[in-house]
């Protein structure tokens, strides 16, 4: 054999020869990585008769710098769909060295279940400029989600199929992040609304049994003492306010769950509606409303009836002592969804005033007032469940409006509130 | 002016007891024995032998374990025996759908149940009104 007669030359020969064949592997490694990034442009190789010069065409320079500089991947396919170039995103992004990628027929790289579409895909690209999703594998376990996009090119050595590939991996795994978590989120505001709801339903049932027997004792007051009478009136009032307090949060529970279906609603008709409903307190407390001409809007009546009735009796409620409340109704067309825009005849969308001479709040509550369970005055002076103005919120919000509230401690409540006139 | 016979449907023993104790000393209504559940409704019905002797009103709650109160609702409803006999559902909480739902299904009012002597006792007084 061929290794029995070879000449063993002594071990210090043997490894000088190994260090520079070394050397050359490192020259010849760095003139392709130099190639590669542009760093040169021309190179002259020592041959036997003499040196040759491989120079590499100047414009060409600033496109290979930057196709390879680039994050995508780029290759170009020959007709038999072999890669004839290929960058090194391409191979970092399918993790193989760029050795073993140029040559092969691109399709080694498509995973089994886009072959078909892939081969689609070429076969069009080669006409038309096309884009496909596709999978590839990466390393040998892997896979990884690309976009290509493909575009024949008449090249200097005939046509071929330049393909840009895009890597989708982060693209992908935030586009499922964001339907998980939009899967959560529904999942749990079903839940919300689901225990609101049960649990509403439930609480009334022992409530109503409190009211109801409470209000048998009360038959018997002449044989309680004074004492147990008044322990009574407060069990009996508790007990209405939390029946209040859970007929508005199943309310508000339900605002959240419905989509709101719109009928032409005319606002004039229906403030005039609840003005007449109000009439009692009205009359008690001796109150003017006033109320300028409105508009037909698109809206869900009942809905936007409570929310009139919210900010109505609201301003009934909250009257200053000794003065009889007057409450003025106006309304203004403006150009844009926004409370500084200007005033606009015919515009798109309507502001409603509604401004009361009540006690008025300190403005810098303005913000809070909308917020559940806020409540800016004690409940033994003001009666209420801390729920109505955050209903009324939700109401505009539903009807992609907005509201908001002016006021001064003491003087005066505005509500102001932007609602779609079409 | 003639005895209106009522038939109750209720499964909570205190709102039975209310029932027959905020109305028993009225003079214009019997109440016939209370049928713990919507299923139960249908073995007193089916007892009655005669049609005089069938209820006047009919007084479902909605919460009822088995049959609910617009279950057999609709059963009354779909029965030739019964479907002539006017219907009422009452129920401790009420929305609008339930109520909607009920009224299609031929119920002549839904109401929710009352907390006092005089609730009930207007309750049924309307009842009364309405099934003429």
């Amino acid at each position: 054999m061929a290794s029995n007669t070879t000449h063993i030359a002594p071990q210090a020969d043997l490894l000088k020869e190994i260090e520079e064949l070394r050397y050359q592997l490192q020259e010849a490694n760095d003139t392709v990585e130099a190639i590669r990034t542009g760093q040169i442009d021309a190179l002259i190789v020592a041959q036997g008769d003499g040196h040759q010069i491989y120079t590499l065409k100047s414009a060409d320079h600033s496109y290979r710098v930057f196709i390879e500089k680039m994050s995508e991947g780029a290759v170009t396919l020959n007709s038999q769909g072999d890669i004839q170039y290929c960058n090194s995103s391409f191979a970092s992004m399918i993790d193989r060295p760029l050795a073993n990628v140029m040559g092969e027929p691109f399709i080694h790289f498509v995973t089994e279940g886009s072959k078909n579409y892939f081969k689609e895909l070429v076969q069009e690209g080669w006409n038309n400029d096309c884009k496909g999703e596709i999978w590839l594998h990466r390393g040998d376990q892997g896979r990884v989600p690309v976009q290509l996009s493909l575009t024949a090119l008449d090249l200097e050595n005939g046509m071929s199929l330049s393909i840009i590939i895009t890597d989708l991996t982060v693209q992908k795994a935030t586009q499922k992040q964001l339907k998980d978590n939009n899967r959560e989120l529904e999942a749990s505001n079903n839940d919300l609304q689901q225990f609101a709801s049960v649990a509403s339903h439930d609480l009334q049932e022992p409530l109503r049994k409190i009211q109801v027997f409470s209000n048998l004792i009360r038959e018997k007051q002449a044989e309680l003492t004074p004492d147990l009478n008044t322990y009574l009136g407060k069990i009996i009032d508790s007990s209405a306010r939390m029946r209040a307090l859970i007929i508005d949060i199943l309310t508000y529970s339900r605002l959240s769950a419905k989509n709101i279906t719109r009928q032409p609603v005319d606002l004039y008709e229906l403030v005039n509606e609840l003005r007449c409903d109000l009439e009692i307190v009205i009359q008690e407390k001796n109150a003017t409303i006033t109320i300028d001409p409105l508009p037909v809007i698109p809206a869900n009546k009942g809905q936007i009836r409570q929310l009139f009735q919210n900010i109505i009796s609201n301003a009934l409620k909250f009257s200053k002592p000794g003065l009889p409340p007057r409450i003025d109704i106006s309304c203004k067309y403006l150009s844009e969804k926004s409370f500084d825009s200007a005033e606009a005849t015919g515009g798109p969308f309507c502001v409603i005033r509604i401004k009361d001479n009540g006690i008025g709040f300190d403005k810098k509550y303005a913000s809070n007032i909308f917020a559940l369970f806020e409540r800016l005055n004690t409940k033994d002076a003001y009666s209420g469940t801390g729920i109505g103005l955050a209903i009324a919120k939700k109401i505009v919000d539903k009807h992609n409006g907005l509201i908001t509230a002016t006021g001064k401690e003491g003087d005066g409540a505005e509500f102001m509130i932007i609602l779609p006139v079409r | 002016m003639s005895i209106k016979k009522i038939l109750l449907a209720e499964d909570d023993l205190d709102d039975q007891v209310l029932f027959r104790s905020f109305l028993e000393h009225r003079r214009d209504i019997d109440i016939l024995p209370i049928a713990e559940n919507g299923v139960v409704v249908f073995d007193i019905l089916e007892k009655i032998d005669g049609e005089e002797y069938l209820p006047d009103i009919i007084i479902l709650d909605q919460n009822m374990p088995k049959r609910s109160g617009l279950q057999t609702l609709q059963l009354l409803k779909k029965t030739n025996r019964y479907n002539d006999i006017p219907v009422f559902v009452y129920s401790t909480y009420m929305d609008d759908k339930l109520k909607a739902e009920c009224m299609a299904n031929g119920a002549l009012a839904v109401i929710t149940k009352p907390v006092t002597k005089d609730g009930y006792n207007g309750l049924i007084d309307g009842f009364l009104k309405d099934a003429l």
